[in-house]
């Protein structure tokens, strides 16, 4: 053993290409303008849940791609999503985050628009000279939008494959978990995170760190043999659990008996632990008796929103539901025992690669798509790399 | 008009016993039954949240794995202005109202604020002593960064 001299510090990793990762991908201007481009502005993204447009007319404002848009529930049932602004003069049109409207007026000059993204009023109209301005020629630019498993997806590309094909058979596991009783929110939180969104995203990825964790330490690590443990990976950059992984809840203290006091899931024991990465940027992870969406969203190089959402069962007895948000909260949300512990290794990666002391992440554990493995890390940037045409490990060059 | 200082110092000390991380001293403020909670109102979804619910034993325990836990480091200071005191009766329990800032300084000594919102308080008089009976903070802010895990 010994200390390294610079050279050796920043020369590749001597391991094969896609076992590691340059700390490039996490700070260049260049790479995140590609990642905007051939990443976000193309992928399927998660949106919100269908629960939170339970009415004719709901809306909800949401991000992607550095650009606001908005989701709106039909009088006809059918969920469509809008860029957030007016054809006129490309005023924001809706302020806050989430409402009902029958029409979308601009407070700018008044232009209003349906929930099809139809124009439905100019006022003056006669103003203008010919057929280029009209309620027939100024409706809301609409975003393709698909509704999954009560899960709503987004892409701004018009060309994309449609989201069956870009899901996969990635979310086959959760399907009874989140169509198997009607769920809705009743816990959502965002946090501006000073680190690259990947640096989140990895967090979900990687099992490795559970020993970072007390909480997952004295729950989960040792719930069951690693060997036991099965992860999966799906094309398009998907990875997840590929068994239910198990937890050990009386290893920590104020855990005891959780998942025996309301029901769990359905399609879950008390003590399972599934989860899915949906790439870019979203996991879903549920723990028995709640599931939590996570959506990380780019906001620079080095800024991050992410979101975290945490669902229960709709319309269940009161005291069931404040048992499952204290579930929710045991482990995730501001407050919880393990969230608050992966933001502050995100920012700590981040920390490194920005002064661009840290060079690399490694990435190469194996152990056979079991245990802690870092398979679902290599799908992620092999499906990155895919996408932005370069090699995570030497992405910039030289 | 009545003084409430004895009740405004509780209060107080329950911020400085947080801020110090005397966890014992702030469950010394607290009466047997203290419930605990940490509310806030969400526009995305339309309904409160609460993002933390205890009652003595659970914070106890909190408190009691807090050293296990990787922590964000630094500081927290919370300030805590009493604004109204209210009494259900002349033996208590009071209703007491504050407004609260949480600030956080880091090991390089940059302060920033980190939340506000108010602690809705309910205090009970035990032999004489005032102590917490429920403390319910309604928070204003709903981004809390990297998040932590000790009560506000």
């Amino acid at each position: 053993m010994s200390s390294r001299d610079k050279k050796s510090w920043d020369a590749s990793p001597d391991m094969p290409a896609g076992h590691f990762v340059s700390g490039d991908v996490y700070t260049d201007p260049d790479i995140y303008k590609d990642e905007s481009e051939k990443v976000f502005a193309k992928a399927w993204r998660f949106a919100c849940h269908d629960s939170e447009l339970p009415e004719a007319f709901d809306y909800r404002v949401f991000e992607q791609d550095g650009q606001s848009l908005f989701a709106i529930r039909g009088e006809d049932g059918v969920i469509r999503s809008f860029l957030n602004v007016c054809s006129h003069r490309g005023a924001k049109l809706l302020d806050q985050p989430a409402g009902n409207a029958k029409l979308i007026t601009c407070f700018y000059h008044r232009w209003t628009y349906d929930a099809h993204g139809h124009c439905a009023g100019i006022p003056r109209v006669s103003g203008y000279s010919g057929d280029v301005v009209s309620k027939e020629t100024m409706g809301l630019r609409e975003v393709r939008t698909e509704t999954l498993h009560g899960l709503v997806f987004v892409t701004l590309d018009d060309a994309a494959p449609d989201l069956t094909s870009f899901v996969g058979k990635a979310l086959d596991r959760f399907s009874e978990m989140l169509t198997g009783q009607p769920l809705e929110v009743f816990h959502y939180n965002r946090a501006v995170l000073d680190c690259n969104w990947k640096a989140w995203h990895e967090t979900n990825m990687d099992l490795y760190h559970e020993f970072m964790h007390v909480v997952l330490r004295k729950t989960q690590v040792n719930a069951m043999p690693m060997k036991d443990r099965k992860l999966i990976v799906f094309k398009n950059g998907h990875g997840g659990s590929g068994g239910d992984m198990k937890a050990a809840y009386d290893g920590y203290k104020g855990f005891a008996g959780r998942g025996n006091d309301i029901p769990p899931l359905s399609g879950m024991a008390p003590t399972d632990f599934r989860f899915i990465n949906l790439f870019p940027s979203t996991a879903i992870i549920s723990r028995g008796t709640v599931v939590r969406i996570d959506t990380a969203t780019p906001m620079g190089p080095d800024k991050t929103l992410l979101e975290m959402r945490g669902l229960g069962v709709m319309g269940e007895p009161e005291e069931h539901r404040r048992v499952r948000q204290r579930h929710h909260n045991q482990y995730w949300g501001p407050f919880g025992r393990n969230v608050p512990e992966d933001t502050i290794a995100a920012e700590a990666c981040a920390d490194s690669f920005r002064g661009h002391a840290g060079r690399y992440q490694i990435i190469s554990r194996d152990e056979g798509l079991t245990g802690q493995d870092d398979a679902v890390l290599r799908a992620f940037y092999k499906e990155w790399a895919l996408k932005t045409g370069r090699d995570p490990g030497q992405p910039v060059s030289s | 008009m009545r003084e409430f200082e004895p009740i405004r110092s509780l209060v107080g000390r329950s911020c400085l016993a947080l801020d110090d991380g005397d966890f014992n001293g702030y469950l010394d403020l607290c009466a047997p039954e203290f419930a605990y909670r940490i509310v806030v109102w969400s526009p995305e979804l339309g309904k409160d949240m609460v993002w933390l619910d205890h009652d003595r034993d659970g914070l106890a325990g909190l408190f009691e794995t807090l050293p296990d836990h990787l922590q964000r480091s630094g500081r927290f200071s919370r300030h805590a202005s009493v604004y109204t005191v209210e009494e259900y009766s002349d033996a208590g329990p009071y209703s007491v109202v504050s407004s609260v800032v949480v600030h956080h300084t880091d090991l390089g000594g940059r302060t920033q604020t980190l939340a506000v919102g108010r602690y809705l308080d309910t205090v009970v008089c035990i032999d004489g002593a005032y102590r917490l009976s429920a403390r319910e903070v309604a928070l204003e802010t709903r981004d809390l960064g990297i998040g932590l895990h000790v009560p506000l």
